[in-house]
Parts: C-alpha cells; sequence; structure tokens
C-alpha cells in the first residue's frame, strides 16, 4: 500500500479548503509551524537607516503636486490595508466621496443652509512619489467647497486636503499581502476634524480598511533631529529648537534652540566615531541626543532625560510627538517620509500570511 | 374634552371616587368598605394618577396659597419626571393645566421647567398649548419658557404635521420681539416649500429693517431663499454664521440623564440567536472602533466582477441561508459578520483568504487601538462597552470553535502589559482559544507573562489560569483528534510513516504545556498551602492528561508531579482522593492499552518512556501503601521520614494514619460505618474494622458514598481474592502495576 499519497492527498485537499479564518494559522500542521517569533512583532525595529540625502523630488514628481505636500501641518493616521483599491478608478472615488459627504453632512436636516454645502472632492495619483517596486503610489485627495449664497466669481476653496502613502515600506510586508490589497499605511490629513472623520469613515466602508491616530515615539524624534541636523553642510537648517516636557508638577516645558552651527559640530563629532558613510545608528542618534541633553544639564542642572522629547523643529521641517508633522523643504521628504511610513507598519495589527 | 377619556389609568380611578360618592346612599356599609380598601390599593398603587387626575380637573382661581394638596401632587408629578419622564398623557395634562394659567405663572413656570417625557410628547397637547399662546394671557417669561420647551423637545413630538397647519398662527408671534428669535427657530425647523409666501418674506425684511441683521431672521430668511430663490432678493454674506443657539439649557442635564437611563434598561443579550443582533445604543464616542460596522453590500466601484450575488442583509433565516448559500456576496466590512449569528454561520463557510485577512485586520485594529494604543478610560461605560466587545468575541470565536489569529496576536501582546484584573474571564476565555503554539517560542509569547502574572496574584486567579489551560489543551486535543481523523493524518501506531514533523511538533507543545502547568500547580499548591481549590483545579487538569491517549489518540503520557500527588493524597477532603484515584485508574488504562498495541505491533512506533512506568508504579506503591496496607512512611512508599521525627510527633501507630479508616478524609465514615455496625458500642475502636468481612463492608460503604474514582482505582489494582484470604492484613502485593515495568524494557 503505497501509504504517502494516500495520506498527502487528503491533507492538501483539506488545507485549501479549510485555510482560512485564522489567517496565516490553519489547521494544516505543516504550516502551522512556520509561524516564527519575529512575526509576532511584525516588522523589526530599525536600528540603522541611510544618512538623509538632498534628492530633487521635483525631477521626478511634477512641482505643483510636491508644492502641495510641503509647508502644510499635517495629522497623522496609520491605515490598514485598502482593499480592491484602484488607482485607476479615482473619478469614481472623487464622485462617491463627494456624494457620501453630501449625504452626511445633510442628515438629520431638512435643507442645509449656510456655509457647508456644496462639496467637491478630487482623488489624484503623485506619480514618481514611490520608492520601490513594492510601494503603491501617493494619493491625494482634496476636498472644495462652494457656499451657496457665494457670489459667482468666488472660487471653490479648498477645505480639506489629506494624503495616502507608502515610501520604501517594507518589503516583506507588502509582499505579503494579497495582490487585492493595497498598502498606502501612511494616512496624511489637514483640515477640519469633522471632515477627517467623514473621509476615513468613507474609506473604512469603500475599502474595508481602519485608521488608527498615529503618536510618535521620543525615539522617532531623536531619529528626526539627527538626520535633519546632518543635512546642515548641505542645506542650512537655519536652528535646531527641541521642546521637552518634564514630569513635574505642574508638567514644565523646557524648549532649547541650538545654533545650527553647533548642533552640526556636535552631530560630526559624534559620526567621526563611526567609519561608515552612509548609514546612521542609533547609537549614534542616542549619543547625539546625550550630548544636548548633558550641556543643558552643565548649564542648568536640569536631567532632560528625565522627560519627554515632544517636539522638534528646524527650517527643514518640524515634527510633534502627537503625530504631526511639517515638511518645508522637500528635497528631504523621502527620508522623513520613510521613516514615518515604517511607524505606520509597525502599527499594524496582524501580519498577513507567513 | 374630558380628561379622563384622554387617561385610562385615570378614568379607573375617576370612576373608583364617583362609584364612592353614590354608594354613600344605596349601598350597604360593607360594600362601601371594600369599595373604600380597593381605593386605597389603588390610590397607593397609582399615587401618581391621582395627582394627575387633580391636575386635569383643578378649576380655574383655586387658591394658592395654603393648598397643601396642590404642592402635594405639583411634588409628586415633578418627582417622577426627574426620575422616570413622564408618559405622553402625562405630559398632555401637564402642558394643558400649565397653559391654561389655571394658578399663577409661578407654578405654570414650575411645572414647564420638570415637563420631561419619558418616550414622545403628543402634538395635539403642542398645537393646544399654542392655542393658549394666542389668548395672551400669558406673562412674557411663561411665554418664552414654552417656546424654548417646544424646540427642546422637537424631536420628541411624535408627528408634526398638525404643528405645520398652523404655520400662520405661529408666524404671527414674529412681529413679537422677545419671542421673534425662538419663533424663528421654530419656523426654521417646520418650513415647507408651500410655506414661503411673499407677504412672509416682505413681513421678515420689515423686522429686519427694524430689528437689524439678525442671525435668526438671516437663518430663516436664507431658508426661504433656498426654497424660492425667486422671492428673496436678498443677497447672503458668503459667510454666514450657521445654526441657531441651543435653548435647551433649562432641560438640559434631566434629559441627558433620562436617556443614559433608557441605555442602561437595555440589556444585551450575548445569546447567538438567529437574526440580526441589534446595536447597542451607544453614545457617540470619540473612538468608535470597538463599533462593529453594519452589514453593507459592497460599492458598486470596488466590486470585483459585475455578478451580481445575494446581499447577506437580505436573508432572514437559516433556511434562506442555505438556499443562496452559492450566490452569497461578501459584505463591504467583513468585521460586519459578527453583527449577526445568521452571517457567523455564512462566515463559517467563507473559504477566501482576503476575507479572513479583511476580517483580522479589523478586528486586530479594534483591539490593538482599544487595549494597546488607546489612552486609558476608566470610565464604567466605556469599560462596559470593551467588556461587551469583548464576550461578543468570546461567543464568536466559541460559536466558529477556533480563535482569530488576530485575537492571538493581540493577546501575546497584552499579556505582557496585563494586570491580570482588566476584563479577566474574557482575556482568559480568548487565551484559552489560542491554537497550537509551536514549541519554540511557547515559554516567550505565553508561558513568562502568564507564570508573572501567576505568582503575583490570588489564589482565585491562579485557579482561573489553571483552568484557562486546562481549557487549552483540552480545544488541542480536540483538535489534534478531529484533525486527524478528518486528514486521514493517522497516527496511530501502526503507521510510522505518518508520523511527521507535524504530530511530533504538537506532541512538543502539548508537553510543553504540561509540564508549565505541572511547575505551576505544583509551586502554586506550596504557595498556597495546599488551597483545596487550587487543588481541585489541578487535579481537573490531570484529568485531561491522564486520559490523552486512549481519549484523543495522544501516544503522550506525562505523569501528574509529586507537587501535586501527595498533597491530594494526604488532603483533607475525600473528594481531592477520590479524583486521585480516577486519575490513577486513568493513567492504568492509558499506560495499559498502550503496552497492548506496542505489543501487539513489534514495531517501534509508539515509544514510551520507561520513566513513565516507574513513576507510576511509585505512586501506584504509595496510594496503595497508604491507603490499604496501613504503611505509611514506610520505605519506598514516596514519602520516607526518619522514624526518629515520627516518633516525635507522638501518634501512637503513624503507619496506620493515612488508610482508609484513620485518613482524616475519611475518619468521619470510619466512625459512621463504626456506628452502624456496633450501635451499642459506647467506645469507637476503629482498628476494628479492618478484621475479617468488616473490611470489605467498610469499603463496600464508602463505594455507596459515591467515591467512584476510588473504586475504579481499587477495582483495578487490588486483587480483593488475596485481600480475603489474608485477615487483617488487607493484600499486601498490588498485582498489576509491576507488570507495565516489566514489559516496557525489552521494547526499548
Amino acid at each position: 500500500m503505497d501509504v504517502r499519497s494516500a495520506v498527502s492527498t487528503p491533507v492538501t485537499q483539506y488545507t485549501t479548503h479549510r485555510r482560512s479564518k485564522s489567517y496565516g494559522r490553519t489547521f494544516d500542521a505543516t504550516s502551522r509551524f512556520c509561524y516564527t517569533p519575529g512575526q509576532l512583532t511584525i516588522t523589526r525595529i530599525q536600528t540603522s537607516r541611510e544618512t538623509a540625502k538632498a534628492r530633487k523630488i521635483t525631477d521626478k514628481v511634477d512641482p505643483e503636486q510636491v508644492a502641495l505636500l510641503v509647508k502644510k501641518e499635517w495629522k497623522l493616521s496609520y491605515v490598514t490595508p485598502l482593499y480592491q483599491f484602484r488607482h485607476t478608478k479615482l473619478k469614481v472615488y472623487s464622485r462617491h466621496l463627494s456624494a457620501f459627504i453630501m449625504a452626511e453632512k445633510q442628515q438629520g436636516m431638512a435643507v442645509e443652509v449656510g456655509l457647508e454645502a456644496g462639496f467637491k472632492v478630487t482623488f489624484s495619483t503623485v506619480l514618481g512619489m514611490a520608492e520601490t517596486k513594492d510601494d503603491a503610489e501617493t494619493v491625494f485627495i482634496q476636498i472644495h467647497n462652494k457656499p451657496v449664497f457665494a457670489s459667482e466669481g468666488d472660487a471653490p476653496k479648498v477645505v480639506w486636503s489629506g494624503w495616502l502613502t507608502c515610501i520604501n515600506g517594507d518589503p516583506e510586508y507588502l509582499q505579503a499581502l494579497p495582490p487585492e490589497f493595497v498598502s498606502l499605511p501612511l494616512f496624511c490629513s489637514s483640515g477640519a476634524e469633522s471632515l477627517t472623520f467623514l473621509v476615513k469613515s468613507w474609506f473604512e466602508r469603500t475599502f474595508d480598511c481602519s485608521f488608527g491616530s498615529m503618536g510618535l515615539d521620543p525615539t522617532d524624534l531623536h531619529w528626526l533631529a539627527a538626520l535633519w541636523t546632518g543635512c546642515h553642510s548641505e542645506n542650512n537648517i537655519r536652528s535646531l529648537k527641541l521642546v521637552w516636557t518634564l514630569p513635574s508638577q505642574p508638567p514644565l516645558d523646557v524648549s532649547l534652540t541650538v545654533n545650527a552651527q553647533d548642533a552640526w559640530d556636535l552631530w560630526d563629532k559624534v559620526r567621526q566615531q563611526d567609519s561608515t558613510d552612509n548609514s546612521i545608528s542609533i547609537e549614534e542618534v542616542k549619543r547625539f541626543i546625550t550630548g544636548i541633553e548633558s550641556h543643558f544639564f552643565r548649564h542648568f542642572k536640569v536631567y532632560l532625560s528625565a522627560g519627554v522629547l515632544k517636539k522638534v523643529s528646524t527650517a527643514l521641517g518640524s515634527v510633534h510627538l502627537d503625530g504631526k508633522i511639517k515638511i518645508t523643504c522637500s528635497d528631504y521628504m523621502t527620508t522623513v517620509l520613510t521613516l514615518l511610513t515604517e511607524c505606520a507598519i509597525l502599527k499594524m495589527p496582524i501580519l498577513p500570511g507567513c | 374634552m374630558t380628561e379622563a377619556s384622554i387617561l385610562p389609568g385615570l378614568a379607573g380611578a375617576a370612576d373608583c371616587s364617583n362609584e364612592n360618592d353614590s354608594s354613600c346612599s344605596d349601598i350597604s356599609n360593607k360594600s362601601l368598605r371594600i369599595a373604600e380598601n380597593a381605593k386605597k390599593k389603588r390610590q397607593a398603587e397609582a399615587p401618581l394618577l391621582l395627582a394627575l387626575k387633580y391636575f386635569s380637573q383643578v378649576k380655574t382661581g383655586t387658591p394658592r396659597n395654603g393648598n397643601d394638596e396642590l404642592y402635594g401632587y405639583l411634588e409628586q408629578v415633578e418627582r417622577e419626571a426627574l426620575a422616570q419622564g413622564l408618559a405622553p398623557e402625562a405630559v398632555s395634562i401637564m402642558l394643558e393645566f400649565a397653559m391654561s394659567l389655571r394658578m399663577t405663572s409661578a407654578i405654570s413656570s414650575r411645572v414647564l421647567r420638570f415637563l420631561i417625557p419619558a418616550s414622545v410628547v403628543p402634538q395635539e397637547a403642542v398645537v393646544r398649548g399654542f392655542s393658549w399662546l394666542c389668548m395672551q394671557k400669558l406673562s412674557q417669561p411663561t411665554q418664552v419658557l414654552f417656546l424654548r420647551w417646544v424646540l427642546s423637545m422637537f424631536d420628541m413630538i411624535d408627528s408634526k404635521d398638525n404643528l405645520r397647519a398652523i404655520y400662520g398662527f405661529i408666524f404671527s408671534f414674529v412681529i413679537d420681539e422677545t419671542m421673534c428669535p425662538f419663533i424663528c427657530h421654530l419656523l426654521y425647523l417646520l418650513t415647507l416649500k408651500e410655506h414661503v409666501k411673499p407677504f412672509r418674506v416682505r413681513k421678515l425684511l420689515d423686522i429686519q429693517g427694524r430689528m437689524g441683521k439678525q442671525p435668526f431672521l438671516m437663518q430663516l430668511l436664507a431658508l426661504y431663499k433656498v426654497f424660492c430663490p425667486e422671492m428673496v432678493t436678498l443677497t447672503m454674506p458668503s459667510k454666514m454664521k450657521a445654526g441657531f443657539k441651543n435653548h435647551n439649557s433649562t432641560w438640559k442635564v434631566a434629559l441627558a440623564a433620562l436617556r443614559k437611563r433608557n441605555i442602561s434598561k437595555e440589556t444585551h443579550s450575548m445569546e447567538l440567536t438567529l437574526g440580526v443582533r441589534q446595536h447597542p445604543h451607544r453614545r457617540k464616542r470619540k473612538f468608535h472602533h470597538l463599533l462593529v460596522p453594519a452589514l453593507t453590500p459592497m460599492m458598486e466601484s470596488s466590486r470585483s466582477n459585475s455578478r451580481k450575488g445575494v446581499c447577506l442583509q437580505q436573508l432572514s433565516s437559516f433556511a434562506e441561508l442555505l438556499d443562496n448559500l452559492n450566490s452569497i456576496e461578501l459584505p463591504a466590512q467583513m468585521g460586519s459578520l459578527l453583527s449577526s449569528a445568521l452571517a457567523l454561520h455564512y462566515l463559517d463557510c467563507v473559504q477566501d483568504e482576503s476575507a479572513f485577512l479583511r476580517l483580522n485586520f479589523w478586528l486586530g485594529h479594534a483591539l490593538h487601538e482599544e487595549f494597546l494604543f488607546g489612552p486609558v478610560d476608566g470610565s464604567s461605560e466605556s469599560m462596559g462597552e470593551a467588556a461587551h466587545f469583548l464576550s461578543m468575541l468570546v461567543s464568536t470565536q466559541h460559536f466558529l470553535q477556533e480563535g482569530f489569529s488576530s485575537t492571538e496576536g493581540f493577546l501575546y501582546k497584552f499579556l505582557t502589559m496585563w494586570d491580570g484584573f482588566l476584563h479577566r474571564p474574557q482575556i482568559l476565555e480568548l487565551l484559552s482559544d489560542i491554537p497550537l503554539v509551536p514549541s519554540s517560542y511557547i515559554k516567550d509569547v505565553l508561558f513568562e507573562p502568564l507564570m508573572q502574572l501567576y505568582f503575583t496574584s490570588s489564589v482565585f486567579f491562579k485557579c482561573s489560569v489553571i483552568e484557562c489551560l486546562t481549557s487549552m489543551l483540552r480545544k488541542w486535543l480536540t483538535w489534534h483528534s478531529v484533525c486527524a481523523q478528518e486528514e486521514g493524518l493517522d497516527i496511530s501506531l501502526n503507521n510510522r510513516s505518518t508520523m511527521s514533523l507535524s504530530l511530533s511538533g504538537f506532541l512538543d507543545s502539548v508537553l510543553k504545556l504540561v509540564q508549565f502547568v505541572g511547575r505551576l500547580t505544583s509551586v502554586g499548591l506550596q504557595l498556597e498551602r495546599g488551597h483545596t481549590l487550587l487543588l481541585h483545579h489541578a487535579l481537573g487538569f490531570y484529568e485531561t492528561v491522564s486520559d490523552m491517549f486512549l481519549k484523543y489518540s495522544l501516544p503522550l503520557f506525562v505523569m501528574l508531579p509529586p507537587g501535586v500527588f501527595f498533597p491530594a493524597l494526604l488532603a483533607t477532603d475525600p473528594v481531592s482522593i477520590d479524583r486521585l484515584g480516577y486519575i490513577m485508574f486513568r493513567y492504568r488504562q492509558n499506560l495499559t492499552s498502550a503496552k497492548e498495541q506496542q505489543k501487539k505491533q513489534r514495531e517501534l512506533s509508539l515509544h514510551i518512556n520507561r520513566s513513565v512506568y516507574k513513576e507510576f508504579n511509585t505512586y501506584l506503591v504509595a496510594m496503595v501503601a497508604h491507603l490499604w496496607n496501613s504503611k505509611s512512611f514506610s520505605p519506598r512508599t514516596g514519602i520516607e521520614v526518619s522514624e526518629a521525627l515520627l516518633e516525635r510527633t507522638k501518634v501512637a501507630d503513624y503507619s496506620k494514619s493515612f488508610d482508609l479508616i484513620h485518613h482524616p478524609a475519611f475518619l468521619n465514615y470510619a466512625i459512621d460505618f463504626h456506628q452502624q455496625c456496633w450501635p451499642e458500642r459506647t467506645d469507637v475502636d476503629l482498628n476494628s474494622i479492618k478484621v475479617g468481612k468488616y473490611w470489605e463492608w467498610y469499603v463496600e460503604f464508602l463505594f455507596t458514598q459515591g467515591f467512584d474514582g476510588l473504586r475504579d482505582f481499587i477495582k483495578v489494582n487490588i486483587n480483593q481474592a488475596s485481600a480475603r484470604q489474608s485477615i487483617g492484613q488487607p493484600l499486601s502485593q498490588p498485582t498489576q502495576p509491576s507488570q507495565p515495568t516489566a514489559v516496557s524494557s525489552p521494547s526499548s
């Protein structure tokens, strides 16, 4: 009796039949064990990254579109993968989202009068933003509004804008997703909270995804402070402004502005100890921040390390611990967005497949 | 109009009093007394009805000062209104009373201030209110109060067509400067296109000319302009402040409290009945991630193919589900399948991987946001919501008989930060649903965090952890036995080739789990000084472990640790010993049956470690020596204590102290038995039970007390025939236990 075939055939049949709800954990005994502990944390936390190199992003991407992304403060959220999202259907989405917003706004009202009438939504692709072949193209959304009683000449005003992006997303994670899903894990929004809510609801209902607000980690802020400071030799950062919150009663905010050249000198000193050119390690970043903190202690006898770094700002951009970011200089956009994409993917609740 | 006709209950009360009046003349005293009693009874039942009756009948001009009756009733209604809200009929009566100004304005405004409807406000009451308003008798503050009341309760008015019918009357009040803002607001809410008339527009513009560009006038005019742009030539500012002021301050608190009470009254049934589960009424939370989305069909734009199927929400019965099973379309949001039991049935048949990925993304997100990322919201309402969500998840997973992988991933993270208290029942239930964890990291994700919680928590938490792990083990074993059958993965011993990696992996994990629980229970029992409840949970676990081979066809034998065996053997409650007897009985059955199979097949497919037999025999010897042979503490019985130490205890015959007669757990049975045998004897000599037939009778007596485990143990392990021969020394050698040991050696 050929035991092997008699046994293995039903196994495979059963597997395809049953491989289901506990995605990645199935009844098939052999595949159950390919689950490794590394996957529980989903993606590894980066301990080193490339230095920020100035890159004229406007060479690759339409400058007009880049202009829409910079110099505005964005509220960050993460989004789970979008099911059945198609970049080719943006026109349809524009129409549907407009209709959805109108319907929601008019709920419970006989007729809406006043400011909030006549919403128009436009979806567009920001081509050229993607860095790797796994990155989906960035999608930009704008909501225009024209008041009912506006005079003829009034142009519709942009009341809300937002975009979904993925820059240098973890390839292992992106490739594990079935093709029906598009992962644009980072969502930036700017505009009325109520409209953000409606846009999120529409996305949740249409693409079966979920949004969560994305607070940042102090370590992320450390990274950005170091990355931006490292750019000073190419692009003047003017100054490095840092704000800490100290856990005293009442909480004490300490803001420190470091002269750009001084910050760069410190960074350079910290860097020189490592020979590798293109990558920065987390140790270097830690040394840099510790350097600033101990300098502050020498003068004011206050341990900043006891508090939490809340805000970092330079001429290249600013970032807040609650998940707000402003990119002023488009040349370093890719570096910042790579870091933020990574943070967003870290927030993903599950890792598909194995 | 008689008020009695509005209020049926009140009509009854009115009848009663009429009957009472007439009865004085022509009905006998007896019936009078009965009527009086009935009246009293009804009074107690419905003091509110009497109060309402009073207000519906009280005449204009009734003196107010010193009228205790009035104030008593007023307080009665007020209390009721603020506590429960008033029924629609009661609202009508009280509004009528206030607006008709039968007492003073002060009383009227007091009534309006507490006029909180329980459900709806009858439209007719409001219309009558306006007719009273037209009489122009009310003071200005009362008029405004009435309008504010109408605006605040507007959403609760049952229908608005009759109010729209008197649009003209209401409009006529706009000329009153104090009432104008409120009237404008009300008109704004009532206006339909046919209400917009040139004369009204002119009137409003006229007033605007007098009062200036007041926002309420502008709002109303803007609405008119939307309906009939040709009538309103006025240019509206493109930036206009939207909305009217809220006027509900007087009733805000009471209404909110009422709403809250109504919500808490709704009980959420967790039963998996057919049909769509109702969403519990929720407050608008800032975070809505615990809301199970509603079943909605996919949008046309995102549909992958044009084939149109049946939407789940169109189905209402299981039969319909079966008929349409192949053409059902997945909903827009997979999470919505958790909202109804019918959908869960469908979920069980879904085979689309993407669909489960969607579901897991949604569920994982909800759990992460609520319990890992979100700020801690300790309010009882959000705690209740979270508990409700988790219970829903528990019952869903039980229904599907499988845990979601997103739940699993979440639990691993949550365990490391759990305090062991938050939503304990649900978390432990979910934990027990975790599918088999590979042995390579079971320690890191499961054992380490659980151990920390276990050893730092109360004995009751320890019990629930052991219970949870028992249930987990059972689910793993059940999965294994079902899977082995369904997959044709024959793990029975004649087939060595199928003893694949997967089986050994499975065995590894189960072994790790059993060993882990062994450590937990041994140390836990020591820490808790052999707490009976904990001991029982430990024994419950080993009841499953001892039966793994026969019940779940898993060739794995792990004996219970001494840390559980001896506390159970020396326990002071007979139930522990009975359960221990049952466990030893099952171990024996499993080992013997494995041995037989092994012998039959002469193959080395089933390897049982010799040490298992050795351990089993040691326990068996110990148990027989203690319970049967009266040889406690003698060498080779497991517990060896130096004689010097035993003598210091001053127990005369210590070797007997744990036999079935003297064991603290059975002592009262022995005394009971002794009394039944020799009812006339006053001195109790328990040793006499050991003599001759009495010992057999005593053992039989014990069996009749429900110690089935003990009976099974004794029947299998002790040769009763030899017991009969050797009088006074009930059986020496456990006859069979040595056999397994003997057989195991050649096979290895």
